[in-house]
């Protein structure tokens, strides 16, 4: 009966203590390990190719009149890093945060709200403001675009007007 | 909220598996496995709900399993505590829009307060998988040891 636990203790010296004392003591995190995604809302434009991206729609977009509101729930993100893949400008990244237990779910969101452009002719709003800025840098290269900031319904029918007129009608 | 008076002793806790695909469960045995050792703050495994203070409930809760979840929660004594363990269990994960499945504690929450059980306190633990370390750390949030660390952020785009 006794040999056995001798046995036992000699090979338990060998090992040593191995457990972690871990929420007095640092965690044990890989290089690798992938916890919330944190974003920069000063560089995020709201084009919602993080949202698409998102396989359990932890990520999504609010529309209502001048505000476009990009959605984080921690709660139901499943760590993946696909939206950091994705993001066209940097703006999502991952970080090792997994300390997320809390007693209210309202704590796990996270909120960016990207105001809207105004269209001047119809008063409409269509597009978050940085998006809108990109795409004048972008397009202002060959010639400054006359109706950029004006919303697509608009654009057409001004369009149209002026085919019209170029026609002399 | 102040720590309930039971959970000054020992925590026993009992393993509610609603539907989960087992990732969540694997990481409930690290936990009390020797490696990451819960019984360092006297948590301890039990059979039956009717011994439990804490029920580590993981899974969506399928429809299938919502009668007998009802049941083993209403089989615990008061003060009857929850610990949600994933995404699945949080907010219904990737399930979250599907038919099969209730969609997590909240609304399970709502059927049970229906049914007059009475849950005292739950904590959510987010991760798919939750990590041991996760899981240890919503324990300690639960009993009072440690403070929550998140907070909702809302952000105004183009601030700098």
């Amino acid at each position: 009966m006794v040999k056995p636990i001798l046995k036992l203790i000699t090979v338990a010296k060998e090992a040593g203590v191995v457990t972690r004392k871990y929420p007095y003591d640092s965690p044990l995190l890989t290089e690798e390990f992938r916890g919330k995604i944190e974003i920069d809302a000063s560089i995020c434009w709201g084009c919602g190719a993080c949202v698409k991206a998102c396989p359990s729609n932890a990520l999504t977009i609010r529309e209502s009149m001048d505000v476009r509101e990009l959605v984080y729930f921690a709660g139901r993100c499943i760590f993946c890093g696909r939206c950091a893949d994705v993001c066209p400008t940097g703006a999502i990244k991952v970080t090792k945060e997994f300390e997320l237990a809390t007693e209210e779910l309202e704590d796990l969101e996270q909120v960016v709200i990207h105001r809207k452009v105004k269209c001047p002719i119809c008063g409409k709003h269509f597009v978050p403001q940085p998006l809108g800025r990109y795409v004048c840098e972008k397009c202002a290269k060959g010639g400054v675009p006359t109706y950029m900031m004006v919303c697509p319904e608009c654009r057409r029918k001004v369009g149209v007007k002026k085919m019209i007129r170029c026609k002399g009608g | 909220m102040r720590t309930p008076r039971a959970l000054k002793r020992s925590i026993w806790v009992f393993h509610l598996n609603t539907g989960s695909c087992n990732a969540c469960d694997i990481e409930i045995l690290d936990v009390l496995a020797p490696f990451m050792d819960a019984e360092r703050f006297g948590v301890k495994l039990v059979a039956s709900p009717r011994h439990a203070d804490v029920a580590l409930l993981t899974g969506p809760i399928t429809r299938e399993t919502l009668p007998k979840v009802v049941n083993a929660l209403r089989a615990m004594p008061r003060p009857r505590l929850v610990l949600a363990i994933g995404a699945c269990a949080v907010s219904g994960g990737i399930w979250h829009d599907s038919y099969s499945v209730i969609g997590g504690f909240p609304r399970l929450k709502k059927i049970l307060e229906e049914n007059g059980v009475v849950i005292d306190r739950v904590v959510y633990v987010p991760g798919c998988p939750a990590r041991p370390e996760a899981i240890i750390y919503g324990l300690a949030v639960l009993v009072g040891l440690l403070k929550k660390k998140v907070r909702k952020e809302v952000k105004e785009a183009g601030e700098r």
